[in-house]
């Protein structure tokens, strides 16, 4: 349990996102739409060039499959050139430590993993890395994977969106988004992280000699640069195996305060991008009022196990309080970034941090997570809704026989591909291969299975295992995993988007979902579909963990 | 041919704004804050380090892998269910740090009264002015060194 | 503070017809076992699934050996139980199948006999001979000519030819007045024949009523799914597929991670969380949902129209028939420029005496009443009549007063029948040589030029209106003399639907010939806002679209071959069956008791039908968590016992897997009664029966299970 100043830490911290975010999201709506901004004068003269060069019509209207195969192809081709660069980085400039390039599998794993926003890495940074590779191949793609899902969820949005004819342009949204929200964040963010203490360097590492005389390596590079992004992004990849365990990406208290903060700004910021983009801003309070309260029950599931001071796997400058408060937020906004060892986090912070991952929407990762939670609005407001004794409709849209088909496919990829990967690691002994792993108790080992697939399924990316998961099985099944995850509900989203276009809306509708009442269901109606597909599992791991008596999962 | 021609006006973009993103974002953004950073932060962009004696000896930020009976020592990184999660944490809890003070004590006859009023000195907190005590060890170490510089010949 | 209203049963009254019982018959229970037979299943897929399930637990029962380590051969006996209550549960889906058809085909087929097998006298022509020949209703075919006479039963939907007559219809419509039918004129198939004679032409052929349209659509082979029905199948289909991974999944884990999980008991954990309960309702929902129509004589040409209906935000009511009986009555003559109240009634008598209509009947009435029979009344006969033209908008009569005369003998027998009268004279009078002419109408076709308006014409045709009545002008010799005031009689029982159906969000729009003053009065006594007033029948069609252009789901009614195109483009057209053949074709349901105020009741089954079926859907979901806590820690148990903690129920760890099974399997048949009368609810605000429903059967179908696998475990404790 917390005392109450760690409670109103993490309220502060949780009403300085809300806030922000509500300052922040006109801004992004206007950057979406196409209104003017202060940044115009700069930027508009350089985005003309960019679209002049790359060949692109900025004017072009794109459906739903235009704009999601856009999308596809962009991120599958910059997957394409961070895979020649991890694979060539041996002969490739600023690599000052030497190292060789990736073998193909993990630098597969790495590159979907990291084109798709979850950032799982099965290899430590700082020993396999080089600096041209973190900033070239690494924060590359955790711009394009961020920037890519703001711009499905506002696609999306003009889908749902009364009397819009198309999805925009993704091109456009993509740039904008990049020049305008992620870039200008990220600048000020870095800079910010420097002045608190995280290195930003290609000077290579120092070798020193320590003050009893020992030799020392102190691993600094751009981190700060990276650090901003990863989290901003919510991509969650870190410079260091250890991610913001790591002093050099988290050194202190207020890094770590920050880092928590700016993983929940854009995810927050984006709840209220829906209302305000959709021409109804009270439509943002189920998804804020869902995301927020789920993120709320998550907080106290984790806060309710034993939270040591400090322990195992955990870091003194943030003890047990903010390594578990980091462990919700990360797998709440499906961030995947860690400040400490998910081993040392109690059964039930894991459990929590397993509800953020299988839910995806509390708030959930950039974008995205306002997708699902359309997803589960619909659902929800089409089986309750029927009780008002009208088709229910979503924004004055009837729900149809073909929209429940689509939610419910996209409902079903996840426990497709937590759970038919998880049972064939077992099956082929694909487990066997991971360093101690045979010697675990089998809750602690199917929970870190179980874990590594929903972290992958869910474009989370924190996981157990780490660099001790670089085998073909875990690099080939997690990348196959997470490129499922990623793509198919956004494509099936984005269906359903594009089919609201030109749909017939009611009037009146008849059951409101802009009010507190619906937002309530909303939760219920969300923890009892993800609780009834996933319970068995749960139980089998951390629950089992739990009620084993075990206060971690050093096994 | 007019196959190919749109083929490349559909990969075209995909290709060029690949590139492009690829030269603004991995290159100019990373260099950019490197630059600034060197010039406005230069002590902590490369990583906070910690001279002694003119000497660079580590970085404040990093375990100074302390193992004499005279200092006081980090956490035990080497057995798993003692170790961080970095295997490099710089703070240890205060009650950590004051357990160690008869060693210390013993070890340099320094009072034992004198190294916890040290220790409280440089004691920081889990939530900045609230929370859980913890000290960087480093930095006690170094402000030891300073304090009783005659209790550690060859180190000021 | 709003009025509560009472339940929709009340406001909805007792079925028209009684409901057949539906009770088990010896053919129902056969028929629920022949649909046991997979085949038949397969537009079932939850249950089709169940009853794999139970083919292989039956298997187990039989061959236990053969499914070692999935089985134990000692647990032979609990196979035989799971077998068992597996088969029961998809048993007691077939058999709701059954009644709910039963029931259905019952109403269809009571409301079919009012139809069918009455004797008729069909007109055989040959060359110029005429001949009637003897035959039964159902012989007959589209375009036969009938002839009928008194006491005659209509054989089947038909149009008047040649003669006038009285017909009753009061069997088809329970309005009891006969009324007047003539040639043009459309009759329905069992109303009776009050007085003359007339021959008709037989508008449909045998089977193709709607009647026969109906009898179709409760067989549930032929009955299409409804677009809701879709939309909640696919949802249940999900479940299932989630359900059959997870099922999967723990299979597999019980073989990798050595969890000797047994089959039965992961079966037994897969039927309960499929969504078996709304899986084996759903189609019994939709039939009943269409069999409760029936009971109240409305026929929907298909499943669809009775959910569209549950949608409808917009009704456009007619005033006449809907909140008003149909015909107007005099009460008030009211003169006018220094005339008296007798000039005004006898001059209003003397012009209404060939009106047939129930207004001109009316006026005569009240004349009588206040004893303003006029001394003229023998002059009528040799009167010029003024027919009602709808380019005047008046009517009336011209006397000659030229030549004396008597009064026909036998004719004031004939008034004194019609009309009660006493003390008309029997002599013959005689009559000043001069003309008079007397014309009524609406008091703003005497504006034009010809007449001569009294001062405070308009102010009293105003402050009549504003009160909700109609005024009629009197005028004699281009002088308008004063006003008759017609009333409106309001239906009973319609302002409490009214308020029902606005209460739930739906506005009711009332549309009238009437001019606006009368319309707004009239409306606003029913609790109306919106009305459009000063109607014509092709008016309704441009309404109709206008609200639709608004994105409103309109139900509207009709009767007339004008009324067609409304009744086509709206999303609810309800005909009235005295209509004619035109409207109802257009139409998507038909009243056959051809009273326009079903309209709502309409909707409120359509929204009873869609609450029914969600609140069944939401219940058999929040089932699960129930069933996961009764099943989970037992099938677990063996490999962790640390997971008992699990078992929060308490429940006895060798019954609670049968009793998670037989709360499954019971719950079905306890929840029949709800399926077929559905869901009761007070008309509220939408969202406060949304809270209501989900307090009920959302949160209740989480927590009633708990408490039902609770007691079934007591229970089997003791036995």
């Amino acid at each position: 349990m917390i005392d109450v100043i760690q409670a109103l830490a993490v309220i502060g911290i949780l009403a300085a996102a809300l806030v922000s975010g509500s300052l922040l999201a006109p801004y992004v709506v206007r950057v979406l739409t196409g209104a003017p901004t202060r940044l115009d004068r700069f930027l508009d003269p350089v985005e003309k060039r960019v679209y002049g060069l790359i060949g692109a019509d900025p004017t072009v209207a794109m459906g739903w499959k235009q704009y999601f195969f856009a999308a596809l192809l962009l991120n599958l081709a910059q997957m394409a050139i961070a895979f020649a660069i991890l694979v060539a980085q041996g002969v490739l400039p600023l690599n000052p430590q030497g190292f060789p390039g990736l073998r193909w599998d993990l630098a597969l794993n790495t590159v979907v993993s990291f084109a798709t926003n979850t950032n799982l890495q099965h290899y430590a940074g700082e020993a396999t890395l080089s600096y041209f590779s973190q900033m070239t191949a690494i924060q590359f793609l955790q711009f394009t994977s961020a920037a890519t899902g703001v711009c499905v969820m506002a696609a999306m949005v003009r889908g749902f969106k009364p009397g819009s004819a198309h999805m925009g342009n993704f091109y456009v949204d993509f740039v904008r988004v990049l020049t305008r929200i992620i870039l200008p964040l990220c600048i000020l963010a870095a800079l910010v992280l420097v002045a608190l203490g995280v290195p930003q360097t290609i000077g290579g590492y120092v070798a020193v000699k320590t003050v009893e005389g020992a030799t020392q390596t102190l691993l600094v590079g751009p981190v700060a640069s990276l650090v901003a992004i990863m989290q901003i992004g919510t991509n969650g990849g870190g410079y260091f195996g250890a991610n913001s365990a790591y002093p050099f990406q988290n050194p202190n208290p207020a890094t770590d305060v920050l880092q928590i903060y700016l993983m929940l700004l854009i995810p927050t910021t984006l709840v209220f991008v829906f209302g305000e983009m959709i021409g109804k801003k009270k439509e943002t309070r189920p998804i804020l009022i869902g995301s927020y309260s789920l993120l709320a029950i998550d907080l106290v599931i984790g806060f309710l196990g034993s939270i040591p001071t400090v322990g195992p796997g955990i870091e003194t400058r943030f003890g047990g309080f903010f390594s578990t408060f980091w462990t919700v937020i990360t797998t709440a906004v499906t961030t995947g970034s860690v400040n400490a060892s998910l081993s040392g986090i109690n059964p039930l912070g894991i459990l929590s941090a397993f509800m953020g991952m299988l839910i995806q929407a509390t708030p959930g990762g950039k974008g995205v997570g306002v997708m699902y939670m359309i997803m589960y609005i619909v659902i929800t407001v089409f089986v309750v809704g029927l009780m008002t004794g009208r088709t229910p409709e979503y924004l004055g849209v009837k729900i149809n026989a073909r929209d429940v088909k689509l939610v419910m496919v996209a409902f079903l990829v996840h426990p497709i591909a937590i759970l038919v990967p998880t049972i064939a690691a077992y099956a082929t002994k694909a487990v066997d291969a991971i360093p101690g792993f045979t010697s675990l108790p089998t809750s602690v080992g199917f929970t870190q299975v179980l874990y590594e697939f929903a972290s992958s399924a869910a474009n989370n990316g924190s996981d157990f295992f780490g660099a001790a998961a670089n085998t073909p099985f875990f690099n080939l099944s997690t990348a196959a995993v997470i490129f499922v995850g990623r793509y198919v509900p956004i494509a099936i989203l984005l269906a359903l988007a594009g089919s609201m276009i030109g749909r017939k809306r009611v009037a009146e509708q008849s059951l409101r979902t802009d009010g507190a009442a619906f937002s309530v269901v909303l939760i219920g109606s969300i923890l009892l579909l993800v609780v009834l597909a996933f319970l068995p599992f749960l139980m089998l791991g951390p629950l089992l963990t739990y009620f084993q008596g075990m206060v971690n999962f050093f096994g | 041919m007019s196959s190919k021609v749109s083929k490349w006006k559909t990969y075209r973009p995909v290709i060029a704004l690949s590139i492009l993103s690829m030269l603004v974002c991995g290159l100019a953004y990373p260099l950019l804050i490197t630059g600034v950073s060197q010039a406005a932060f230069p002590y902590q962009a490369n990583g906070s380090q910690v001279q002694l004696g003119g000497r660079v000896v580590g970085s404040y930020y990093i375990d100074n892998g302390f193992t004499l009976p005279i200092f006081f020592h980090g956490r035990n990184e080497t057995n798993p269910l003692t170790a961080s999660a970095s295997g490099v944490d710089p703070d240890i809890t205060l009650s950590d740090a004051l357990s160690q003070v008869p060693r210390i004590s013993n070890a340099t006859g320094i009072p034992a009264s004198s190294l916890d009023a040290l220790v409280k000195a440089h004691e920081r907190w889990t939530l900045w002015v609230t929370g859980d005590p913890y000290v960087n060890v480093l930095e006690l170490n170094l402000a030891l060194i300073a304090a009783y510089p005659s209790s550690y010949p060859g180190y000021a | 503070m709003a009025r509560r209203l009472p339940g929709v049963d009340r406001i909805l009254g007792r079925a028209r017809l009684a409901r057949r019982p539906s009770a088990l018959t010896s053919k129902t229970l056969a028929d629920s076992v022949l649909r046991l037979n997979p085949v038949s299943l397969l537009a079932n897929p939850v249950m089709l699934i169940v009853e794999l399930t139970f083919f292989v637990v039956a298997a187990m029962a039989a061959y236990p050996y053969a499914f070692v380590p999935f089985a134990s051969p000692g647990e032979r006996w609990f196979y035989v139980e799971v077998a068992a209550i597996l088969l029961v549960t998809v048993w007691f889906s077939t058999l709701s199948d059954s009644l709910a058809e039963q029931q259905a085909k019952n109403t269809a087929n009571s409301l079919k006999r009012l139809e069918t097998e009455v004797p008729a006298k069909k007109v055989v022509t040959e060359g110029w001979e005429r001949q009637i020949v003897h035959t039964e209703s159902t012989k007959l075919q589209k375009g036969d000519l009938v002839l009928l006479e008194k006491g005659d039963v209509v054989p089947m939907d038909a149009e008047v030819l040649e003669g006038i007559a009285m017909v009753d219809e009061s069997l088809v419509t329970g309005e009891s007045a006969a009324v007047r039918k003539a040639p043009g004129d459309s009759l329905i198939g069992g109303s009776k024949v009050a007085s003359d004679t007339m021959t008709v032409r037989v508008a449909v052929n045998p089977g193709e009523s709607y009647l026969d349209q109906m009898v179709r659509l409760v067989e549930s082979s032929k009955r299409p799914k409804t677009p809701n029905e879709v939309a909640i199948t696919m949802v249940l289909f999900g479940l299932s597929a989630v359900f059959t991974i997870i099922i999967a999944s723990i299979l597999g884990l019980s073989v990798t991670l050595g969890l000797s999980v047994d089959l039965s008991v992961l079966i037994a954990l897969y039927v309960c969380l499929l969504p078996t309960t709304i899986g084996a309702l759903l189609p019994a929902i939709g039939l009943s949902g269409i069999s409760r129509l029936y009971e109240r004589k409305v026929v929907a040409k298909s499943g669809r129209a009775i959910e569209t209906a549950g949608d409808t935000d917009a009704i456009l009511l007619d005033k006449t028939g809907t909140i008003t009986v149909g015909n107007r009555q005099a009460v008030e003559m009211i003169p006018l420029g220094g005339k008296t109240e007798k000039e005004v009634g006898e001059a209003a008598f003397l012009s209404s005496w060939f009106d047939d209509t129930p207004e001109g009947r009316s006026v005569i009435r009240l004349g009588h009443e206040k004893g303003y029979v006029p001394r003229e009344l023998n002059a009528l006969t040799m009167s010029e009549v003024y027919d009602f033209s709808a380019q005047t908008r008046t009517s009336g009569v011209k006397l000659h007063f030229g030549a004396s005369f008597v009064l026909p003998k036998g004719s004031v027998q004939r008034v004194r029948r019609k009309f009660y009268l006493e003390d008309a004279s029997e002599q013959g009078m005689h009559l000043s040589g001069e003309e008079t002419e007397i014309v009524k109408g609406a008091p703003d076709s005497f504006l034009r030029s010809g007449f001569k308006v009294p001062q405070g014409f308009q102010e009293l045709v105003d402050r009549v209106a504003s009160e909700g009545d109609t005024p009629m002008a009197v005028a004699r010799d281009h002088e308008v003399i004063g006003l008759v005031r017609l009333k409106d009689v309001l239906k009973t029982g319609t302002r409490e639907k009214i308020e029902a159906v606005r209460s739930m969000g739906i506005r009711p729009v009332m549309i009238t010939g009437d001019q606006p003053l009368t319309a707004k009065s009239i409306a606003s006594e029913v609790g109306i806002d919106e009305f459009v007033a000063q109607v014509k029948p092709e008016d309704k069609y441009s309404i109709v679209l206008k609200e639709q252009s608004q994105n409103h789901i309109v139900a509207m009614i009709g009767d007339g071959t004008n009324d067609a195109p409304a009744l086509a483009a709206a999303d609810v057209g309800l005909a009235m069956n005295s209509g004619t053949e035109a409207a109802k074709e257009a139409a998507n349901m038909v009243d056959l008791e051809s009273n326009p105020a079903k309209i709502i009741d309409v909707v409120l089954l359509g929204k009873q039908l869609l609450m029914t079926r969600g609140a069944v859907t939401a219940f058999s979901i929040s089932n699960d968590v129930a069933k996961y806590f009764a099943i989970l820690p037992v099938m677990f148990a063996t490999a962790f016992p640390a997971l008992e903690s699990f078992n929060v129920l308490g429940l006895n760890l060798q019954t609670a897997v049968l009793s998670a099974l037989i709360f499954n399997a019971v719950i079905i048949p306890m929840l029949i009664p709800l399926a077929m009368r559905g869901v009761t609810f007070k008309p509220s605000s939408t969202m406060s029966l949304f809270l209501r429903n989900v307090l009920i059967y959302g949160v209740g179908g989480v927590i009633v299970p708990f408490i039902g696998i609770k007691l079934i475990d007591l229970l089997l404790g003791v036995l």
